[in-house]
């Protein structure tokens, strides 16, 4: 009678420890999953730091500067130039 | 299981006596009834057949067991893996470039290799023409390569926007397949083109500062192991190899002042039809390269545009014979050794010289000059006068100490080292010439770096092209009062006086010195000439150091004074500016301005 008993419990604890087992397996995946997701987003991320970074370098080359400058009238600064009449 | 029945259907062909043992294991009755047909079968077949089938289980079981017991398990693994495991390569990111404010001079950024399997590819002609299109190429020139020799991989264009390898993907043709690359982005193009050097294909440096730190900017790939589920997620990884990605590398560059000197240079080149030219700007206090650049230049994105002769960063790989410029070096060897005052004075008349049979010329018949008016005339003459005073090993010593005759250490490729004889082998001719610059030649890098021993005191530092916070030694070459004495010279040089009056920078003091020589062609002078000016600004406590050389200016105007002083009067104010030094002569300016009104 005892071992019987004995025998269903572990039998009980064998079935829960392999329910678990598989669950932790599956959570372990799922997790592994959106790991591998956020690591692609920032993979992609960087990709786009990057290419902004690019683009600011463009927008502040002096080159682009100077023509936008020059598209708005401005002129450089000459200190030769007399100072207006107030 | 009804093992009889089975043995029966497999083997129908013995029918009678099959039919017949059946009939007396079935039923008895009918056995019974006709003792006839009643036969005691030979114990020996079942047991044979017994043990043939144990025989058959205990092979399977013992193969069983090599299979998954752990004597042979590869090749199971090995399948199992082909169905669930992927190596995948990780490409790793080469490092960008950045000037020394972080500004991005050379980034990669990712890009798709569209390729093919020729033999798989399926596509009907609208496919093909849609896909020509999309790509950018002639669809004629897309059936070229799908009928290339090679029938398992060809590419149809590498380096193309993700966004449009996704396009191409959605349309799911057969055989067209994409992988990941990377393109390299020069935001500045021609203004850092020959400094930076380009990349191939492959991301790898192969010239320039992309080839001289492809270590450090280089990563290297790494392998991954990676487990994929039933629905091609996956759930496991390992890495096989990690990537080591590129590192960033911090420029000394300052793209304000590369861009300014880019700029000057261009215009003046265009202006004076010159074949060339080059600008090195220099940071006095810590020998780095704030500008170099070279013009003609090429466009780092248009590879099909690109010149051979227009690749090399002429500043740093080709010399010229300097002329003029070397003068100050002359005269501080004199001026060191106690030869000469600034305030001597050497008789130039009647404006040439005979030394061993070779005449020695002025432009002018200069007369009585003062050691400081020699430099600021340019008096040939007059240096080889002074020059001729001085022991070849003095004057060599000088020179070398400055840098001329070794390459600079600048971290930049293709330096060269010039060309300065020993003095051993000079005739007097020769040290006479090599006093005013002929018979050696310099980079201009040479140049520049040479100049800051006048710029600071008398020292010397090494050049870099790599932001440093801490600056190299320096190494003394002149006394300092010999340095502060050639620094009044120079200064006096680029005043109304001297040869380069054009150099001057308003609201600043400015020092520097014209060259202007004959071009060596097939072994003699002939009538091109290179123009250049070494200067530094503000003249008394100097931040940068300017040398311009112009090649072979062709509108008529060919004296460093008229040629290159401009562009270093253009870069020098910019330079100032973008370093926010403050005005020293401003009161002298607004005197200026006073009277002009006036």
């Amino acid at each position: 009678m005892q071992i019987r008993v004995i025998v269903g419990a572990l039998a009980a604890a064998l079935m829960i420890s392999a329910l678990s087992l598989v669950t932790s397996q599956h959570r372990a995946r799922e997790l592994f999953a959106d790991l591998e997701a956020e690591q692609q987003l920032a993979r992609q991320s960087e990709a786009e730091g990057n290419r902004l970074r690019i683009e600011l370098g463009r927008a502040s080359q002096p080159a682009a500067i100077e023509a936008q400058a020059h598209a708005l009238g401005m002129r450089p600064i000459d200190p030769e130039a007399r100072p207006a009449q107030p | 299981m009804n093992q009889p029945d089975q043995l029966g259907t497999l083997r129908p062909a013995p029918g009678g006596r099959r039919a017949r043992k059946r009939h007396s294991a079935g039923d008895s009755a009918l056995g019974a009834a006709n003792p006839l047909l009643a036969v005691r079968l030979p114990a020996w077949r079942s047991r044979m057949l017994l043990f043939g089938l144990f025989c058959g289980f205990v092979a399977l079981a013992g193969r069983a067991f090599t299979l998954q017991g752990g004597l042979s398990t590869q090749f199971l693994q090995r399948q199992g893996e082909a169905r669930y495991a992927r190596t995948l390569d990780v490409a790793a990111t080469r490092g960008a470039i950045t000037d020394r404010n972080g500004v991005v001079l050379a980034s990669s950024v990712p890009a798709r290799g569209i390729w093919a399997i020729p033999d798989d590819v399926e596509a009907d002609k609208r496919n093909l023409a849609q896909l020509a299109q999309l790509l950018q190429v002639p669809s004629s020139e897309l059936r070229h390569r799908l009928a290339a020799y090679d029938r398992s991989f060809v590419y149809l264009k590498r380096q193309v926007e993700p966004a449009l390898a996704k396009r191409i993907e959605s349309f799911n043709l057969s055989g067209i397949h994409t992988s990941r690359e990377f393109r390299r982005l020069y935001p500045e193009g021609a203004i850092t083109a020959q400094l930076l050097g380009f990349t191939d294909v492959e991301d790898r440096g192969q010239d320039g500062i992309e080839l001289a730190f492809e270590r450090t900017l280089g990563g290297r790939p790494g392998l991954r192991r990676l487990v994929k589920d039933r629905l091609g997620r996956a759930v496991e990884d390992d890495w096989v190899r990690e990537p080591i990605e590129g590192r960033d590398i911090r420029l000394s560059i300052d793209n304000r002042i590369q861009y300014i000197a880019f700029a000057a240079l261009r215009s003046a080149v265009e202006a004076n039809q010159a074949q060339g030219g080059s600008v090195v700007v220099l940071d006095v206090a810590s020998g780095e390269i704030l500008a170099l650049t070279n013009w003609p230049s090429f466009d780092p994105a248009r590879r099909d545009r690109m010149e051979s002769q227009h690749l090399r960063n002429r500043a740093v790989t080709d010399t010229f014979e300097p002329g003029s410029t070397i003068k100050p070096f002359s005269i501080a060897t004199a001026l060191e050794a106690g030869l000469v005052t600034p305030q001597s004075t050497i008789d130039t008349s009647p404006g040439w010289l005979r030394i061993g049979g070779r005449t020695i010329t002025d432009t002018s018949a200069h007369g009585l000059l003062t050691v400081e008016q020699v430099l600021a005339k340019s008096s040939n003459v007059g240096t080889a006068k002074i020059a001729l005073q001085l022991p070849a090993q003095a004057l060599w010593d000088t020179l070398t100490a400055a840098g001329f005759g070794q390459a600079p250490r600048a971290g930049l490729t293709g330096a060269v080292t010039g060309r300065l004889r020993p003095p051993g082998s000079w005739r007097e001719i020769e040290q006479a010439t090599i006093a005013y610059g002929y018979g050696v030649s310099v980079s201009l890098l040479q140049l520049a770096r040479a100049y800051l021993v006048f710029a600071r005191d008398g020292d010397i530092v090494p050049v870099s092209v790599m932001r440093s916070d801490s600056p190299a030694p320096a190494v003394q070459v002149l006394r300092p009062q010999t340095a502060q004495a050639v620094r009044r010279m120079l200064e006096l040089a680029a005043s109304e006086e001297g040869t380069a009056a054009s150099a001057r920078v308003p609201g600043y003091r400015v020092a520097g010195k014209t060259g202007t020589a004959r071009k060596l062609r097939d072994g003699r002078y002939s009538d091109a000439y290179v123009a250049s000016f070494v200067g530094f600004a503000p003249a008394a406590q100097a931040r940068v150091v300017i040398a311009v050389m112009i090649d072979d200016p062709r509108s008529g105007r060919y004296y460093g004074g008229d040629v290159a002083a401009p562009v270093f009067s253009q870069v020098a104010a910019g330079t100032l500016r973008a370093l926010q030094v403050a005005p020293q002569a401003l009161a002298l300016a607004a005197d200026e301005t006073a009277t002009s009104t006036r």
